[in-house]
C-alpha cells in the first residue's frame, strides 16, 4: 500500500512540475514531504543516505559554480569576446554567428546554461543592431549553441552533474566521451543554421563602421580581477581533471575555487551570492527525497529489473530507446527531474551489465538524450525559456511554435547524430 | 500654503509629440519631468526624465550595463536619434492607471502633494483647477516651501 502511495505521490509532484500549474520547487518540496509523512523518507534518509537521500556532491558543486560564475561575470570578458569576435568577422552575418555560436558553446562547456545566455544574449542584441541583422536567429542558434555546448562536461549542464555523482564518472570521463561528439554536433548546428536562417544572413557594408566603432577594451573593468580569476578558474579546471591524481570531489574543487576566487576579489557576500540561484539548489533537494523514495520501496529496483531482462545483452537497443525517449521527454518535460528519475534506474542496468563499455554506454545515451532533447521545444529547456523572456523585453518576440520549429529541425537532426556515434563507438567494433 | 499657490508654470506636451522634443524641453529648462496632456487639456500623466532615458538606452544595455561602456560619442549620438522617431505615447509605460495619474487639486496641502510624490515616485505633480492644469509642483520647490530657513552644514555645502 505504501509503495501505491509513494509512486501517487511522486506522479502527482511530477505532474505538477511538468504543468507548472505550481511552481516547481513547490512542487518538488510537496512531494518530497509527503514521502516524509508516508514515513518512507526520515532524517537520516534524507540528510545522510548516499543512495536515496539529498545528494550534497551535486548541490555544493552547484553552488561553488555559482559563486565561481558570479565573479567571473562582472570582469566583462564575455562581452569582451563576444564583441572581439564580431569585429574579426567584419560584420558579415553568418560569420558573426558562427563565432558566437562557438563562444556560446564553449563557455556553456564550463557555466551552466542559463548563465551562459543571460551574458552572452545582451551583447548579441548590441552586435545585431549595430550590423542591422534581426537578432531572432542569432538568439536561437545561440541557446541550442548552449544546449549542445552544456553537454561536452560534468559541470556543462546540471543532468550531467547528477550523472556523474550516481554512476561515479569523473570529468575525464566525459569530456573523453561526450566532448567530441559535441565539436561535431556544433558543426552541424552551424550548417542547420545556415539553412533555416539563411534570409538574415544580408550583409550590410555600410553598418560596418558602427561595429568597428564599439570598443571591446572597455568591457573589461577590472583587469587585476580578470588575471585572478582566470588563475582560479584554470586552477578548479585542473583540479576537475586530475581527480584521479588529487582524489578530491569535483564539489570540493568547485568550493575551494569559489572561496579563493571570493577572497580575492574582496566582494561582498550579497554581490557574489546574487547569483546563487537558491530556489534551483532546493528543487535538487525536494528532487533526491523524491526519487531516493522510489528506491526505498523498490520501484525503480524493479523497474530496473524489467529493463534488464528486456534489454538482456542488446546493449545497443536498450542506448537507443533510452537516447530517443530521452529526447523526446526532455523536450516536453524539465531533463532535470528526468534525470533524477532514471539515473538510479542506468546504474542499475549498467551494474547488471558488469559495467562493460556497452553497457556504461547507457550513460552517455541519458546525458544525449537529455540534453539534446531540451532543444526541441520552447520549454524543453530553462535557457530556452531564459532566451525567450530576454528576446521579448528587447522588442524581438518569439513565439512557442516560432522556436520550436527551429528547435525540432535541430532535435532531429542531432539525436540521430549523437546516436551514430554511440553506435560506431561503443558498439560496432565490439 | 496649498497646491494653487505653489504650483509654477510648467510646460506640458501632448501625446503625439515627438521623444526628441520632450527631451529637449526637460534638458533645456532642467526639469524633472513632463506633464503630458490629452488634446482637451486634461492632463494624462506625467513623463518622467527616467522614462525617456530608459527608451534610449536600449533594454539589452540595462540588462547588462558593463555594454553602455563599449559605445563611443558617436554611437551615443545614434541612440538618441532613437527619439526622434517616437512619440511620447510610445515613450510611457503600456499599463495607465487612471487613478495613479501624478496630479492634485489646486486646495491640494503640501503633505497630499509629498504624499502623491512618494506613493507613484514622482519627481513633478501637476496642479490641477477644474480639470484642467494649471502648473506644477517639482520635488525640489516643494522641499524649498517646507526647508525654507534650515542653514546647510557639513557635507551639503555647496560653493
Amino acid at each position: 500500500m505504501t509503495t501505491v502511495l509513494v509512486l501517487v505521490a511522486f506522479v502527482a509532484a511530477y505532474v505538477l512540475i511538468a504543468t507548472e500549474r505550481i511552481h516547481r520547487v513547490a512542487a518538488a518540496l510537496g512531494g518530497a514531504a509527503a514521502m516524509v509523512v508516508l514515513g518512507v523518507a526520515n532524517a537520516q534518509v534524507v540528510f545522510f543516505s548516499e543512495e536515496t537521500g539529498v545528494d550534497w556532491n551535486v548541490i555544493f558543486l552547484l553552488l561553488g559554480m555559482m559563486v565561481i560564475v558570479g565573479v567571473l561575470r562582472r570582469t566583462g570578458v564575455f562581452e569582451y569576446a563576444a564583441i572581439w569576435s564580431a569585429k574579426r568577422a567584419a560584420g558579415r552575418p553568418f560569420a558573426v554567428l558562427v563565432m558566437l555560436v562557438v563562444i556560446t558553446a564553449v563557455a556553456s562547456a564550463l557555466l551552466d546554461n542559463v548563465t551562459t545566455v543571460l551574458l552572452i544574449a545582451p551583447v548579441s542584441l548590441l552586435v545585431c543592431e549595430q550590423i542591422g541583422a534581426p537578432p531572432v536567429p542569432f538568439l536561437i542558434a545561440e541557446v541550442m549553441a548552449s544546449n549542445i555546448g552544456g553537454t561536452a562536461t560534468l559541470i556543462g549542464d546540471p543532468p550531467n552533474i547528477i550523472i556523474a555523482s550516481r554512476s561515479g564518472l569523473s570529468f575525464n570521463d566525459f569530456a573523453l566521451n561526450l566532448a567530441p561528439i559535441v565539436v561535431i554536433l556544433i558543426c552541424v548546428l552551424i550548417v542547420l543554421c545556415r539553412l533555416m536562417f539563411r534570409s538574415a544572413f544580408t550583409f550590410h557594408p555600410e553598418r560596418v563602421e558602427a561595429l568597428m566603432s564599439l570598443d571591446e577594451r572597455e568591457a573589461i573593468r577590472d583587469i587585476p580581477l580578470l588575471v585572478r580569476s582566470g588563475i582560479v578558474l584554470a586552477g578548479v579546471l585542473v583540479g576537475f581533471v586530475a581527480r584521479p591524481v588529487l582524489d578530491v570531489e569535483p564539489s570540493l574543487v568547485a568550493l575551494l575555487g569559489a572561496g579563493a576566487l571570493v577572497a580575492i576579489s574582496r566582494m561582498d557576500a550579497e554581490d557574489y551570492l546574487a547569483d546563487v540561484e537558491w530556489s534551483t539548489l532546493v528543487f535538487f533537494m525536494g528532487l533526491f527525497v523524491m526519487v531516493g523514495a522510489l528506491v526505498e520501496v523498490g520501484v525503480i529496483g524493479r523497474l530496473a529489473e524489467s529493463a534488464t531482462s528486456a534489454v538482456a545483452d542488446h546493449y545497443f537497443l536498450g542506448s537507443t530507446v533510452l537516447l530517443l525517449a530521452s529526447g523526446v521527454l526532455s523536450g516536453v518535460v524539465d531533463n532535470i527531474p528526468y534525470v533524477a528519475t532514471m539515473s538510479p534506474l542506468v546504474a542499475d542496468l549498467v551494474h547488471a551489465g558488469g559495467g562493460s563499455p556497452g553497457a556504461a554506454a547507457a550513460w552517455w545515451a541519458l546525458a544525449l538524450g537529455a540534453d539534446l532533447g531540451g532543444n526541441a521545444t520552447a520549454v524543453g529547456a530553462s535557457a530556452n525559456v531564459v532566451v525567450l523572456g530576454i528576446a521579448a523585453r528587447n522588442g524581438h518576440p518569439i513565439t512557442f511554435w516560432g522556436f520550436t520549429k527551429y528547435g525540432l529541425v535541430v532535435a532531429a537532426v542531432t539525436i540521430p547524430v549523437a546516436w551514430v556515434y554511440l553506435a560506431l563507438r561503443y558498439y560496432a567494433f565490439t | 500654503m496649498r497646491a494653487g499657490d505653489l504650483a509654477e508654470p510648467f510646460p506640458t506636451v501632448s501625446l503625439s509629440t515627438d521623444g526628441l522634443t520632450a527631451a529637449r524641453l526637460i534638458g533645456e529648462a532642467r526639469l524633472p519631468g513632463l506633464i503630458v496632456c490629452e488634446d482637451d487639456g486634461s492632463p494624462h500623466t506625467v513623463l518622467g526624465g527616467s522614462q525617456v532615458l530608459r527608451f534610449m538606452i536600449p533594454q539589452y544595455v540595462q540588462d547588462d550595463p558593463t555594454l553602455a561602456r563599449v559605445y563611443d560619442d558617436a554611437a551615443a549620438e545614434e541612440l538618441l536619434g532613437r527619439l526622434s522617431t517616437k512619440s511620447v505615447r510610445e515613450l510611457l509605460p503600456r499599463r495607465q492607471d487612471r487613478d495613479d495619474l501624478p496630479v492634485v487639486d489646486r486646495d491640494a496641502t503640501t503633505v497630499e502633494i509629498a504624499a502623491v510624490m512618494a506613493q507613484l515616485h514622482s519627481p513633478v505633480v501637476g496642479v490641477l483647477d477644474h480639470g484642467r492644469v494649471i502648473g506644477a509642483v517639482t520635488v525640489s520647490r516643494l522641499f524649498e516651501h517646507l526647508f525654507p530657513d534650515l542653514p546647510l552644514t557639513g557635507e551639503g555645502h555647496s560653493s
